[in-house]
């Protein structure tokens, strides 16, 4: 039976456990356990760590990489952010000898030591390279049946993509997202701002109004050249802005209709025939509608 | 004992920055058989020169060591300047203190005069055991193979054969004509590039002096400057070369369709082919790979199509009325003998597709050349002006800069070439269609040149958008098939981005395909980029490390036409200077086998990477010997000799062990 | 008014390049990472083709004084597509590096860092317990919320990292959520 070590993080954990759930419930179904990576913290966020001190950063990586090794297991994680804080110092530590060694220095005096057997996985990779598309068109008990999908699969997880072992192969044009609706019984088609920020972040800290121009134009162009029944993004914190801030929009008049929106993982776990409600239980938005048309039944 | 002229040269101030030419001026004089030591500013100069030649005269020296700059550039000054002085020029020995001294140790003042004494010092031991040498000399061939029949390879071909040397022309493709014929326009005249070509293609293909092997490529090189000996394969047409007229019928009833890599794929041409209309020689070949007979013939052995030779009775269709189809053609080889050898095989244009933040996959994103193609009379569309996916004619057009050029992951260097084309490609669109949007997205624009700036300038009159400071970051697919190209406009500070019918891409220009295996047949050297590397960018810019083979035209780095036809005609020049005089002289500084001491064990024979030795004799009593004419000096079999029975003049073993004895002694 | 160039802080640059943007010296300028940058495109004052050469020419206290470079969303567009191997983003990390070493700090910034600190999250909201238990899950997450020991061994690594070294927040000891 594989094995890995989930990463929650800060998002999935506090504000999206319903994905959460959704991780916990799918892979033990495709055939994989789970490891807590007890003592795990934060990846460490981008706007933490990396802004004090690259070793600091990289140490505090190294923190939740240990862990994972001392599991013998590989991490997995749903949030693009995780996923490229985790790699980004994975690979500078391995890169950079003169980095791993001052890293070990700081983490000697808690009694630790980088070594490097673990690697970081984003779920989106791990279930399209590790447990492929036919393994998950096998597990499904609900078939899609067409549903048009506009795929959001985040900034983190596609650059920077020397940092990704497993990145894909044209980071310009991602289609294991895509791929992986497709196998679920959707069509995802590809529409042209596919690779632009959501505006989710730092910047959304900073400034909302700044980041909600960029999501705007992102909904602009989803709904110009797609018109999709759902959204589904690879990265948790896309899921997030698509979640909440589309209703915001709206509220204020500048957006006239809200795409309902979800994490892949929860489309996974739908479709392998999770409890639809529970699992998109901390949407903002009303999933009633697309609920029903995805399971087919009154929920 | 010889009387030893020691002259130190500041070099301005490149030598005498770092080391002190006074201190060691002095120094040299304490050297044993030395006579006279000086110091000057420029020993090259005509006065530095003279003070040489006044101390040979005035019987103060009779050998010279010269601590200045490099023996690459400057040896054959000095030595020149010895012999008109009146001793024999090989008596003369340099000492680089300069770009193996001051250059290297500037910030080591104390370091760097240390070192100069040293390297004079050794000089100086050397130079007590040089002797008198003579050049020999051997015939110049006066003719010359040119590979590559572009407009580099044409304008030297015309040059040489004009001044009674004859040309051999070796060109791959069936047609001369490279890269300019496929063009539409050319800048920065405007001048519509196949009226000013192919009057010259005519040219070639009639001149006496002149023969045009297309269709061909160099099989082997041997010899040396002033007798190669090169091998020619002539690539089986299929078609007997004096039999066809040219008159095309052939292509008309060929059934076999094959993507047509002159236009770059967006069209098709037939198996049995005319390259272009305007090809010179306008012959058809057979492309075997994709003939419905020779692809039958090799999987059955029975032929499926003879259709270009019998024509098709039952219909009415007739063949080739030439009767010049010939299936049984064999390629050809023929040897060549030569004084020298000019290369121009030219560039390719780097293609879209590692580009991928710039949507490839579109076809309505294409490159410079294939926009080229497009917009010219003889392309794929017949010089319609209809975009790729669905044939309309585009309105709005994004020309785009620097892709694959100025890149680390692809090419540092500039191409040089696409800042003016894509001013000239867009001019063509606007001058035909004055309604067209068009928008060029530049890092810097770099029209240096003659009236380059004014053409820029120009276009800008015409009402075309120019973006500075802006290397595109993406270029999206639209749905309709429309282009978004985002770029930032230095000039507003902002991004910007505007939606086209199409985008033309200026891709890098890169050494032709085979230009690594093709620089190993002439012993040729690349630069860091694949290019062919010449002797020095400003003073010999045509020359290359082997002597006799010349370069022009892109083979030696990007240029534009202009360029490369004052470059081809340089080389036209350095090679009838070599070739005319009718005699090639030879360096002295070559090996030699003494006889007697050679015990004939052969162990030099192989290490040589010239082939210049050779194993003769009768009967198991055999020596070695060395053609002189093929050695270069480079020392490996003297250095080797178990029985030291090689000399290599001009660095004898005595010379060399006294230098060595000298500087390891340890006195400063 | 004219910006006077040959008074500006020459040493900034170098100051950058220890702090993690090495290879700031390589950008010619050429455009290609701001059309498609977040901060660019959201109009923030200095995305990062500005920023760069804002510290080339050293305007330490223009740049310092804005807050543009704390609203990079880190996507990485940057490093993915430049042609001189820039790495942009660790020039920002690099440029963040030396605001917090001058103290210019957005808020949350400083709150994330305490959070950090307390909890071993950096985003530590309110009403999350019951969140997890409405989906089934455990109270607290796997994390150093559910181990205490290690939370503390977390917070000894912190205190001996240069996170105590800038100072910008007093790390105690005994410091529970």
């Amino acid at each position: 039976m594989k094995k890995v070590g989930f990463f929650v993080g800060c998002n999935t954990a506090f504000n999206r456990p319903d994905n959460e759930a959704a991780v916990r419930y799918a892979l033990p179904k495709l055939g994989v356990e789970i490891d807590n990576l007890d003592g795990q913290t934060c990846c460490p966020a981008f706007g933490t760590m990396p802004s004090i001190d690259d070793a600091a950063w990289a140490a505090s990586s190294a923190w939740n990489l240990i862990i994972a090794e001392e599991r013998g297991v590989d991490i997995v994680t749903t949030c693009g952010s995780c996923y490229g804080s985790l790699s980004e110092s994975y690979h500078n530590l391995h890169a950079k000898p003169a980095l791993k060694e001052k890293v070990n220095e700081q983490l000697a005096k808690i009694g630790k030591q980088y070594k490097g057997t673990s690697q970081v996985r984003l779920l989106v990779n791990y279930l399209h390279n590790e447990i492929g598309l036919d393994a998950i068109k096998q597990a499904s008990v609900i078939n899609l049946n067409g549903l048009k999908i506009a795929v959001q699969p985040g900034c983190h997880t596609i650059w920077p993509s020397k940092a990704y072992f497993e990145g894909e192969s044209d980071a310009f044009h991602p289609a294991r997202l895509r791929a992986l609706v497709e196998a679920l019984g959707g069509i995802a088609p590809s529409y042209s701002r596919l690779t632009d920020c959501c505006g989710m972040g730092a910047m959304r800290s900073a400034s909302p109004e700044r980041s909600m121009l960029l999501f705007k134009k992102k909904l602009e162009t989803i709904n110009t050249e797609l018109a999709p029944d759902l959204i589904v993004t690879g990265c948790n914190s896309c899921l997030m802005q698509f979640d909440m801030s589309q209703d915001q929009l709206q509220k204020k008049g500048e957006i006239e209709n809200v795409i309902p929106a979800m994490h892949i993982m929860q489309l996974l776990a739908i479709c392998l025939g999770a409890d639809p409600k529970q699992i998109t239980a901390m949407s903002v938005q009303n999933m009633d509608e697309i609920l029903n048309k995805i399971c087919g039944v009154k929920i | 004992m010889s009387k030893i002229g020691v002259y130190v040269c500041h070099c301005g101030e490149n030598i005498a920055g770092a080391v002190d030419c006074k201190a060691v001026r002095e120094y040299s004089e304490s050297l044993p058989g030395v006579t006279v030591a000086r110091e000057y500013l420029f020993m090259c100069s005509d006065p530095g020169q003279d003070i040489i030649k006044q101390d040979i005269k005035a019987g103060l020296v009779d050998r010279v060591v010269v601590a200045a700059c490099t023996p690459r550039t400057h040896e054959a000054i000095f030595r020149k300047a010895c012999e008109e002085g009146g001793i024999n020029k090989y008596l003369c020995e340099m000492a680089n203190v300069r770009d193996q001294d001051s250059w290297a140790h500037w910030h080591d003042k104390d370091g760097a005069t240390l070192k100069a004494r040293r390297l004079i010092r050794s000089a100086v031991a050397k130079a007590n055991h040089l002797e008198p040498l003579m050049e020999s000399s051997g015939d110049a061939i006066k003719s010359v193979v040119i590979v590559g029949g572009g407009v580099a390879g044409m304008f030297s071909a015309l040059d040489l054969a004009e001044m009674g040397i004859k040309v051999y022309l070796v060109e791959k493709e069936p047609s001369i004509g490279g890269h300019m014929i496929k063009l539409d326009k050319t800048f920065p005249t405007m001048d519509c590039s196949a009226c000013i070509l192919t009057p010259k293609m005519v040219e070639v293909a009639q001149h006496p002096n002149i023969e045009l092997l297309s269709y061909s490529e160099v099989e082997s090189v041997a010899g040396h400057v002033g007798d190669f000996k090169v091998t020619v394969k002539k690539k089986a047409r299929y078609v007997d070369f004096n039999t066809c007229t040219g008159c095309g019928v052939c292509t008309e009833v060929c059934p076999a369709k094959v993507k047509n890599d002159y236009n770059y794929n967006m069209d098709t041409r037939k198996a049995a082919y005319i390259q272009f209309p305007q090809a010179v020689p306008k012959k058809a070949q057979i492309d075997s790979a994709n003939c419905l007979y020779f692809k039958s013939m090799a999987k059955t052995g029975k032929p499926a199509c003879q259709i270009c030779q019998k024509g098709i009775p039952a219909k009415n269709i007739a063949g080739c009325p030439a009767n010049a189809i010939n299936f049984g053609q064999k390629d050809e080889f023929i040897d060549l003998n030569v004084g020298a050898i000019l290369l121009a095989t030219g560039f390719k244009p780097m293609p879209k597709d590692p580009f991928k933040e710039y949507s490839p996959q579109s076809p309505n994103v294409v490159t410079a050349m294939e926009f080229e193609r497009i917009i010219s009379a003889t392309g794929p569309t017949e010089g319609e002006l209809k975009r790729p996916s669905d044939g309309n004619k585009p309105k709005s057009f994004a020309f785009v800069s620097c892709v694959g050029s100025r890149d680390k992951k692809h090419h540092t260097y500039c191409s040089k070439v696409c800042c003016m084309y894509m001013f000239k490609e867009a001019r063509i669109v606007k001058e035909k269609y004055p309604d067209s949007e068009i928008y060029l997205f530049f890092i810097d624009v770099r029209t240096p040149g003659k009236d380059f700036d004014e053409f820029h300038t120009y276009c800008r009159e015409m009402g075309m958008h120019v973006i500075k400071g802006s290397r595109v970051s993406a270029i999206d697919e639209l749905p309709n098939g429309n282009l978004r190209v985002r770029g930032f406009d230095s000039d507003l500070g902002q991004a910007v981005e505007v939606e086209v019918d199409m985008a033309i891409l200026a891709t890098a220009i890169e050494p032709a395909a085979g230009t690594e295996e093709f620089a190993r047949k002439f012993s040729l050297c690349q630069g860091a980029e694949g290019f062919l590397k010449e002797v020095h960018t400003k003073l010999y810019p045509v020359e290359t490390s082997t002597k006799g083979v010349f370069l022009a035209g892109c083979i030696q780095g990007p240029k534009d036409i202009p360029e490369s036809i004052s470059q081809s005609r340089a080389a036209a020049s350095a090679a009838a200077a070599l070739l005319i005089p009718g005699k090639i002289t030879f360096d002295p500084l070559i090996s030699e086998v003494n006889a007697d001491k050679c015990s004939g064990c052969g162990v030099c024979t192989p290490l040589c990477p010239y082939g210049a030795i050779s194993m003769v004799g009768t009967n198991g009593d055999t020596r070695a010997q060395i053609e002189s004419v093929l050695c270069t000096g480079c020392g490996v079999c003297a250095a080797t000799c178990p029985s030291r029975a090689i000399t290599l003049h001009g660095f004898s073993t005595e010379a060399v062990e006294a230098q060595i004895v000298t500087l390891a002694r340890r006195y400063r | 008014m004219a910006i006077i160039l040959s008074e500006m802080d020459k040493a900034f640059i170098s100051e950058i390049k220890e702090r993690g943007g090495f290879d700031i010296h390589a950008c010619v300028q050429c455009g290609k990472c701001a059309a498609t940058c977040p901060l660019s495109l959201a109009g923030f004052p200095f995305y990062i083709k500005k920023l760069i050469h804002a510290i080339e020419c050293g305007m330490r206290e223009e740049i310092m004084e804005d807050s543009s470079m704390w609203a990079c969303q880190s996507c990485n567009r940057c490093v993915e597509v430049c042609p001189q191997d820039v790495k942009p983003y660790e020039v920002l990390l690099a440029l963040r590096r030396a605001a917090v070493r001058e103290l210019s700090v957005p808020g949350n910034t400083i709150e994330g860092l305490r959070n950090l600190y307390k909890t071993g999250h950096a985003v530590y909201p309110k009403g999350y317990q019951a969140r997890r238990k409405a989906v089934g899950l455990s109270e607290e997450p796997p994390s150093t919320l559910s181990f205490p020991e290690m939370l503390e061994q977390f917070q000894e690594f912190l205190r001996n990292s240069e996170l105590n070294e800038v100072g910008l927040f007093p790390m105690k000891k005994e410091e529970k959520k």
